[in-house]
């Protein structure tokens, strides 16, 4: 029975940030079934965690922790050796219709680039475009305030050099 | 140029392509991460080590005597508990690699340390492993007779101990190279990115 509240409260916190999740599943899986297997990998390891969540963070920082840490470090068995995931394509058009083809090109050359970066940079990246704050990103990084700032604009110089030079 | 800021808006804007998201039906499926299928490695081989002298006993019941007097029947027992042991020792490092709702750094930093522990630990378990060997296979002789040790032991004392100490060698580079196979990537991976966020601070 308690089992049961606790599936329902899970779920009901997982829906009101869903999206969340789904966004870490674009930025880091480059095809559909790694991004299912992601999601349900970041969906269990939040469920694995959630008796610990005792609320001293945000649900959606502590959710954004879990996720990208399964992202980064959420592995893969192949045969019997442990492997990275391994960095594909970043196919995915998200380019609305009304803007030309000159916006849409500029804009997969910005994904190309953003595909180009770490994995901390592209986590920095899209709390960035989240519109987190950089408070919040420090509690979701553990890298300070100032230091994501200059980190912030030296990733938008490379973006703009690898733009350039893609 | 397209800046990142222009990006900011069509990124918050886009909709996601929906994907299976029923999440009660996914609180039922297992990880399918390598932590998970660690841990079941090393349940199973917790089960299987309790299961193979009990299948020994089992099969041999006909001359328990004969079983329970056998000094290799008692080392293997010792072995498998010894086998036991650090599956459970490394199933307790692999539990502990499982937490991911730290700090991105502090995760990164846990993991390496622990994943660094764990193979030291299994180079140590099997250079234990063969010195135990080495031992059984000189001590035994003395104690009881096995026929299939008599060609081995009828070999001079410079030659056993050379074979061993060869043995020891092809180990620590076997284990090194399987250290790499295993896990050197992924560490090496891991360490890059500590040094990238420590770079940062």
């Amino acid at each position: 029975m308690q089992q049961q509240e606790a599936e329902r409260q899970f779920e009901k916190h997982i829906r009101e940030h869903e999206l969340l999740l789904h966004k870490v599943c674009r930025m880091y899986a480059y095809t559909d079934a790694d991004r299912q297997d992601l999601f349900q990998e970041m969906v269990i390891q939040l469920w694995k965690a959630y008796p610990k969540f005792k609320g001293d963070a945000k649900w959606s920082t502590w959710m954004y922790r879990v996720a990208i840490n399964t992202a980064i470090t959420g592995l893969r068995k192949k045969k019997n050796f442990i492997t990275s995931y391994e960095p594909a394509s970043f196919p995915e058009n998200i380019s609305d219709e009304s803007s030309g083809m000159a916006a849409e090109e500029q804009l997969q050359q910005l994904y190309t680039a953003i595909e180009q970066l770490n994995e901390i940079e592209k986590a920095i990246v899209m709390l960035y475009m989240e519109d987190r704050s950089y408070n919040e990103m420090e509690d979701i990084l553990g890298i300070g305030e100032a230091t994501l700032r200059v980190k912030m604009n030296r990733i938008k110089e490379k973006l703009r050099q690898l733009t350039k030079n893609n | 140029m397209m800046e990142l800021d222009d990006l900011k808006k069509m990124w918050q804007q886009t909709p996601v392509k929906n994907i299976n998201t029923d999440i009660m039906k996914i609180l039922q499926q297992k990880s399918y991460g390598p932590v998970a299928a660690l841990k079941k490695t090393f349940r199973r081989q917790m089960v299987l080590m309790f299961l193979i002298p009990l299948m020994l006993f089992t099969t041999n019941l006909h001359d328990i005597h004969g079983v329970l007097t056998s000094i290799l029947f008692w080392s293997y027992v010792v072995f498998c508990i010894a086998i036991i042991v650090f599956a459970y020792y490394n199933y307790r490092i692999a539990s502990k690699m499982e937490g991911m709702d730290a700090m991105i750094k502090t995760n990164l930093e846990q993991q390496v340390q622990l994943l660094e522990k764990r193979a030291k630990w299994e180079v140590a378990g099997m250079r234990g492993i063969l010195l135990f060997f080495i031992l059984l296979v000189e001590v035994v002789p003395y104690v009881q007779h096995y026929r299939m040790l008599d060609k081995w032991h009828s070999l001079p004392v410079a030659i056993r101990f050379g074979a061993y100490a060869m043995l020891l060698l092809l180990q620590y580079f076997l284990n090194k190279e399987i250290k790499q196979r295993k896990v050197g990537r992924h560490l090496t991976y891991l360490k890059e990115l500590i040094k990238e966020m420590q770079l940062l601070c």
